[in-house]
């Protein structure tokens, strides 16, 4: 756990000042991703540096796990916390074994340990370690680059991780599997990390927290769910984007809206007149087809209309089925795509989940704000 | 490994013309080298000469690559601009004006050879020690300092690796103009090869010349390669991947 | 001191050997110029023979100065030129090769490619080319190139006094010849400030040479 109790950094001295940092506090809570975000300039990177001391404070403090940073030994410190930067932090004279056994051998591990954890590492990150370990940096992509990076950060097992943009560099494609291998590892990990980014997206997508800084100041420190629904203020509300909406959507799955025991469920042996009666007492506008618990798609009124045989001859097929972990903004995407108001879902097996209708998506937007609006302030424990 | 070769191509082309060119005088050359008289005395200059610039490369090396690292570190950084340029200033001036001034404040012989040779060649050292660290990314440095390696350590596994290729180009200028210039210090008493060459010169006696021509040049010449070796060795695959 | 008296004694003498010196260093480069620009645009043309030629020019200035004028002197004999200025001449002809043609090859190779593409496309021949962009640009380079080779040769013509070829390097012989001291210093001390004063002329002249849009780049990319 991380606590910037009134941090304060002012660059120049005398007529040429610059405050970075203005009276920043917050504290990082154990084993949670927070991401500093805000644009240049805004003191996020400085903050981030300020905690490994390349920067020094000006006033106020930061402590780790209840220790002064200014009381352990400058170079104990920094090899106690992961360091990630940009691919260019790869030493290009060592080869990639190397890079990564930099910390633990400062630390003074036995060569075995060592040789065991960058085996460990480069398989965590993807990067076959036969293939990986004797090769230089210039030869591997910029997203291999980035692998190693991160594994070189977490080589001497530290429990806090500083990454000061590390994905910065990579192109869009390999940025995002990059950005999901690194969740699935940190689900593993539980590293405390403090993750410095300038895009809302990453934010969203990697922190559990998200503290938004701007011209020096911490705007808004709080879950991205939170941010997004209740922006403190007009800047956050900008930087966030005016479709915060479907960002909100974008954190929220199916299984956060399904339907399981929709009632306009019709078998597909029924018989159609049969169905059309029985839409048309509960005054459904459509009904969902199953046939041995599958669903196999609808039918309305109109087509029922002048039909005689078993419903299943008579159904218009879905153009897909959803799963209960895509995310709901997809479901809104594909509902524009499909001009589509209901979808069904479906299991591992294909077996009928439920349903997710438009309505159903609209009222968890509405309700993410008001229960938000209930909770009170942005209550974040310091 | 395919410019070493070309480079050794190269020698070998030059050494073949040389010894082509000494077959026509080898009425003369061979008979002086076989003289048991004359043996001894080259082979006797050829030492002198490899010992004048081994201590001056020596001393040259270990004092040019530590002033260079020095004027890298953050406390005396000020200094590097003025004394890069009364760096600069020493290379312009002609080696012999060196040799003549060693001389004129240290007398004759060996001692103000080494001297003149030595602080000659820290000249092109320093520079490029200075140049090379001064170029290596700062991201690096700044990389090694957040995880945590002390100082030192940067300097020895990131500063001088990143570095070597400069370093060891400013170590091989300064070698060859070495070998060249012990072969001048001849004329303020100090032997050497020069002594054939220039007394070769005065005598108008061909064989003497060439007795002495020869070994000097192939002399730079296989420094040159040498230096070439050395780059492989001190060089990190890693950095000449990019090559 | 002394050494200045000496200077001022034999003023006349003075000027003299400076003249020879800065004649034989003058003649060998107003030759050496045209022959190492020219070899330079070649090899730009001509992508295969750079490396042997700079090699070539490479292994050339890798040989000591002295031992160049031994390996001259039975071969020039033949034609009774073993001794004076004009193996002096020849042997600072050949060593300011590898900077000259260095210099020119690597300037037009700087020259960016996008900018050549620019011109193509607007219709200018490859002389057009060469003559209104590409030399130009690399003037202030070849420049640099021409700056190294004139120190270069004025501290080899200080040797060359020694095959019978005059300037400022006969101060330095027969000082120590005589055991003259002020002769001595006044020989280095000359040659030396003869090589820093045209180090920096020429500077000058390579900023002067520079045109103003590059000034201007460069100031901007610090």
């Amino acid at each position: 756990m991380i606590t910037y109790d009134s941090v304060t950094k002012i660059f120049g001295t005398g007529k040429d000042t610059v405050t970075a940092l203005d009276n920043v506090s917050f504290t990082m809570p154990k084993g949670e991703v927070v991401v500093f975000l805000g644009p240049s300039g805004c003191g996020k990177t400085t903050t981030l540096r300020l905690t490994n001391r390349l920067e020094t404070l000006t006033r106020g403090n930061i402590t780790i796990e209840d220790q002064n940073i200014m009381d352990i030994d400058i170079v104990q410190l920094r090899q106690r916390l992961g360091y990630v930067i940009q691919a260019i932090g790869l030493f290009p004279n060592k080869t990639i074994a190397e890079n990564i056994a930099v910390v633990p051998k400062l630390l003074g591990w036995d060569k075995e340990r060592i040789s065991e954890r960058i085996d460990d590492l480069l398989q965590m990150n993807n990067l076959e370690p036969e293939l990986y370990r004797e090769r230089y940096p210039a030869e591997l992509s910029g997203g291999q680059q980035q692998r190693v990076g991160v594994a070189r950060g977490l080589a001497a097992d530290p429990d806090i991780l500083l990454m000061d943009e590390p994905f910065g560099a990579i192109d869009p494609i390999n940025r995002e599997e990059i950005q999901n291998e690194f969740l699935k590892l940190q689900a593993n990990l539980k590293k405390t990390v403090a993750f410095v980014s300038h895009d809302i997206h990453e934010a969203i997508k990697m922190g559990d927290r998200i503290a938004i800084f701007n011209k020096g100041r911490l705007i808004q420190y709080d879950t991205p769910e939170v941010i997004l629904t209740q922006p403190k203020n007009k800047f956050v509300a900008d930087f966030v984007g005016s479709d915060r909406a479907l960002k909100v959507l974008g954190l929220m799955r199916v299984s956060d809206v399904i339907n399981r025991k929709p009632k306009n469920i019709i078998q597909g042996t029924d018989r159609s007149q049969e169905a059309l009666n029985f839409l048309d007492a509960r005054e459904f506008r459509y009904g969902i087809v199953i046939e041995r618990n599958r669903p196999i798609g609808f039918v309305t009124q109109k087509s029922l209309k002048y039909e005689e045989g078993p419903v299943r001859d008579v159904v218009e097929h879905y153009p897909l089925f959803l799963r209960e972990k895509t995310s709901l903004r997809d479901v809104l995407s594909f509902m524009l795509m499909h001009d589509a108001g209901t979808f069904c879902v479906v299991d591992e097996d294909k077996n009928f989940a439920g349903t997710v209708t438009y309505n159903d998506i609209q009222k968890a937007v509405k309700e993410s704000y008001a229960d938000e609006a209930e909770s009170g302030e942005n209550g974040v424990p310091v | 490994m395919i410019r070493l070769l070309i480079k050794l191509y190269r020698i070998s082309i030059a050494v073949i013309i040389l010894i082509a060119g000494v077959t026509f005088e080898r009425t003369g050359l061979i008979e002086l080298l076989s003289d048991p008289y004359e043996y001894p005395v080259i082979m006797e200059l050829f030492m002198q000469h490899l010992y004048m610039v081994t201590l001056s490369m020596t001393f040259a090396t270990v004092i040019g690559i530590t002033a260079g690292v020095l004027l890298t570190r953050k406390r005396f950084r000020r200094y590097a601009g003025i004394c890069m340029y009364i760096i600069g200033l020493g290379q312009t001036i002609p080696s012999l004006a060196v040799l003549a001034l060693a001389m004129s404040f240290l007398g004759i012989g060996t001692k103000p050879a080494v001297f003149a040779l030595t602080i000659y060649s820290i000249l092109p050292i320093a520079r490029n020690t200075l140049a090379g660290i001064t170029a290596v990314p700062p991201e690096l440095i700044e990389a090694g300092k957040g995880m945590g390696m002390p100082p030192i350590k940067i300097l020895m596994e990131v500063e001088i690796p990143n570095a070597m290729k400069v370093i060891l180009t400013g170590f091989r200028v300064a070698l060859i103009i070495n070998i060249g210039t012990a072969a001048l210090a001849y004329v303020i008493g100090a032997g050497g090869l020069g002594d054939l060459i220039f007394t070769g010169i005065s005598l108008m006696q061909t064989d003497k010349l060439l007795a002495g021509a020869i070994p000097v040049t192939l002399l730079a010449l296989f420094a040159d390669f040498l230096s070439e070796l050395l780059g492989i060795v001190l060089i990190s695959r890693g950095l000449r991947l990019s090559d | 001191m002394s050494t200045l008296q000496f200077i001022v004694d034999n003023f006349n003498e003075v000027m003299y050997l400076s003249w020879e010196h800065i004649w034989i260093v003058g003649v060998a480069l107003l030759i050496a110029t045209p022959i190492g620009v020219i070899l330079g645009i070649i090899i730009t043309k001509h992508e295969q023979f750079a490396s042997r030629v700079l090699n070539g020019a490479n292994i050339l200035m890798t040989v000591p100065s002295i031992a160049l004028f031994g390996l001259m002197l039975p071969v020039l004999a033949i034609v009774n030129m073993g001794l004076g200025k004009v193996p002096a001449v020849i042997a600072l002809i050949l060593y300011s090769q590898l900077p000259i043609i260095r210099n020119t090859y690597t300037a037009i190779k700087n020259v960016p490619p996008s900018l050549v593409d620019a011109g193509r496309g607007m219709g200018m021949d490859k002389w057009k080319l060469l003559r209104e962009l590409e030399i130009p640009l690399a003037i202030p380079v070849i420049i640099a190139g021409l700056r190294t080779a004139a120190v270069m040769n004025i501290g080899i013509a200080a040797i060359a006094t020694y095959i019978g070829a005059g300037g400022l390097g006969v101060y330095i012989q027969q000082g120590i010849a005589r055991v003259y001291p002020e002769m001595i210093l006044s020989g280095a001390i000359l040659v030396s400030l003869l090589a820093i004063v045209v180090d920096g002329g020429m500077a000058i002249l390579e900023r002067f040479a520079t045109p103003e849009g590059i000034k201007v780049q460069r100031k901007l990319a610090r």
